[in-house]
């Protein structure tokens, strides 16, 4: 099946500044896919390449197959874009500019009509429908942005940041449209930086750091990478921490803190404790209580991407391109 | 880069377009009302009733045309030049950008909106000429072909400012210090006749020159210049300018990083 994305040694390059560095990525038909990484990644350069507003300087990108240059009419019917920035048409009422769109996009006025009121309903600022879009609030601003992104009924939504700066309400409201569009076939593609957001909602996420992809994996996958904390009641606690690497082989660290056991297990906690309990009642320790503490996506995401800088630091070439950042 | 016309995508932004200046007449209507009943007062009649006759037209009739040649153009550039760079400005231009359009769709639908205030300012002022003095169609084609040629020809120019300006104060001085001095300079107060035979000579190289006399030939039946050779040179410089303005739209030129 055709891939929705498939970008390949994808290049932008600003005078000596290497925006993208040879990125190559595949997203799925019909995936949520989730693309993470700090300021200055290329998380938005590489959106802006699909949608004609960045130029590639080397590399090919397609977008269900067309290539985003030479089928660029084809690659822009495609997708709806719901962009970090407000980049609405000022001089008109936000139906009209959402009717606007959906012209460009060669829907007739009367379905553009419906359809505008359709994403204005959805987004829940239908009341607004009169209104320019400069006195709107900040948060029916964001709601703006994805109605505009939906009129055209796209296969390819893309969200650069959507929930950026938005109240919980907001976000939760607009979680459950992109969740109900993805389940009712859009592709989406979402670029966040809050990594609750990428854990919940997406199928892979794809990490980036300084314009390459660093890993892609489901946020499960990356889970797993990390360090679980499992952290063990004692009711007389030894004077040392006992030794256990030998029973339990994921072990990466144990401590005694206070009266309670701190073991650092590698991958998933809640696999190795039982084997740990087993473990230390084994040895005479009584147990009164157990607390496991997941690693988060967060943490995995710093070090993925802190890693990255130290392997680029390391590769002499790349040198360049680290310090013009 | 040529593609041809989607009728519905093309007409939502040719629409967009007109209806931008249309529902704002203070802005856009208002003003050269405004400018063109001082200067049909000042110059026509006040002044006017002292100046002679020109190839036997009153001052004020003489400076009929070329006063509805200077507010049509430079509503066409303003228009085409205002839009595209207030659409970079606040980036809503990308709204056209990552639509489905051909650059020659975007091009036109901008060229001809803007075309199209130019021609209605231009009528705004022939009726309020008309208001001072009386005023007749001496060749309807000449006027009707001019009008069109003299607005497309600076709408798309005004795209092309548009898209090389980089703060609004660049819109300022295209029209404050090129477009204006070229048109003041382009015989619309004054008959070539009347220049000394160099600076007559020199005239001749201001294409402002052309497009009053063609409108002039237009309304009066009188020109300084061939409106045949004129209409010619101006279409095929039109044409230029319009595939100038979708090549640099085909490339990004201003628009893409």
């Amino acid at each position: 099946m055709t891939l929705a994305i498939e970008a390949t040694d994808l290049v932008k390059e600003y005078g000596d500044v290497r925006a993208l560095s040879g990125l190559s990525l595949a997203v799925e038909r019909g995936e949520f896919f989730g693309l993470l990484g700090p300021n200055g990644a290329g998380k938005t350069t590489f959106i802006n390449t699909l949608v004609g507003l960045v130029r590639k300087t080397g590399g090919e990108v397609r977008v269900f197959g067309d290539d985003v240059e030479d089928d660029y009419r084809k690659v822009r019917n495609s997708i709806g874009l719901a962009p970090q920035e407000f980049n609405v048409d000022r001089f008109f009422p936000i139906r009209e500019v959402l009717m606007h769109k959906a012209g460009y996009h060669g829907v007739s006025e009367a379905e553009a009509k419906r359809r505008a009121d359709e994403a204005l309903e959805l987004v829940g600022i239908y009341d607004k429908r009169h209104t320019r879009f400069d006195w709107l609030s900040g948060g029916m601003k964001r709601r703006l942005l994805l109605a505009r992104a939906i009129v055209t009924d796209p296969d390819l939504l893309i969200l650069d940041e959507p929930t950026a700066g938005v109240d919980v309400q907001l976000r939760h409201d607009l979680w459950e449209i992109i969740n109900r569009l993805n389940d009712e076939g859009t592709t989406i593609l979402l670029t966040t930086h809050y990594i609750e957001e990428a854990e919940r909602l997406c199928d892979r996420v794809a990490i980036m750091d300084n314009g390459r992809k660093v890993t892609v994996a489901t946020p499960e996958e990356l889970m797993e990478r990390g360090s679980d904390t499992i952290t063990v009641e004692l009711r007389d606690p030894p004077a040392s921490a006992p030794r256990l690497d030998g029973a339990v082989t994921e072990i990466e660290d144990v401590r005694l803190e206070h009266d309670r056991l701190v073991v650092r297990v590698e991958g998933g906690g809640g696999r190795v404790a039982p084997r740990l309990l087993n473990a230390l009642e084994d040895r005479g320790h009584e147990i009164t209580d157990i607390e496991i503490s997941r690693t988060s996506l967060e943490e995995i995401f710093v070090e993925l991407t802190e890693g990255q800088r130290g392997e680029v630091e390391r590769d002499g070439p790349e040198r360049d391109t680290l310090e013009a950042y | 880069m040529a593609a041809g016309l989607h009728s519905t995508r093309f007409y939502a932004l040719l629409k967009r377009e007109f209806q931008r200046y249309v529902r704002r007449p203070w802005n856009t209507f208002l003003p050269p009302m405004i400018t063109n009943v001082l200067y049909f007062s000042v110059f026509g009649v006040i002044l006017g009733a002292r100046i002679e006759e020109i190839q036997g037209f009153s001052y004020i009739l003489f400076l009929l045309p070329g006063l509805v040649v200077l507010g049509a153009i430079s509503n066409a550039f303003e228009n085409a030049s205002f839009s595209i760079f207030h659409g970079r400005w606040n980036k809503y231009i990308h709204e056209t950008l990552t639509s489905p359009l051909s650059y020659t769709e975007m091009v036109l639908a901008y060229v001809l909106s803007s075309a199209s205030r130019g021609v209605i300012v231009g009528v705004i002022i022939a009726i309020i000429g008309a208001l001072f003095t009386p005023v007749g169609i001496a060749q309807p084609f000449y006027l009707v072909a001019f009008m069109l040629v003299v607005t497309l020809l600076f709408a798309s120019l005004g795209i092309v400012g548009g898209l090389v300006a980089d703060d609004f104060d660049h819109l300022t001085v295209m029209n404050q210090f090129i477009l204006r001095p070229l048109v003041f300079f382009g015989g619309v107060f004054y008959s070539l006749e009347i220049l000394p035979p160099l600076w007559r000579t020199v005239s001749l190289l201001n294409p402002m020159v052309y497009m009053v006399n063609g409108v002039r030939y237009g309304f009066l039946g009188y020109s300084d210049v061939d409106p045949n050779a004129a209409l010619a040179v101006l279409s095929g410089l039109t044409v230029a300018v319009v595939v100038i303005d979708v090549v640099l739209f085909a490339r990004g030129y201003g628009l893409t990083d």
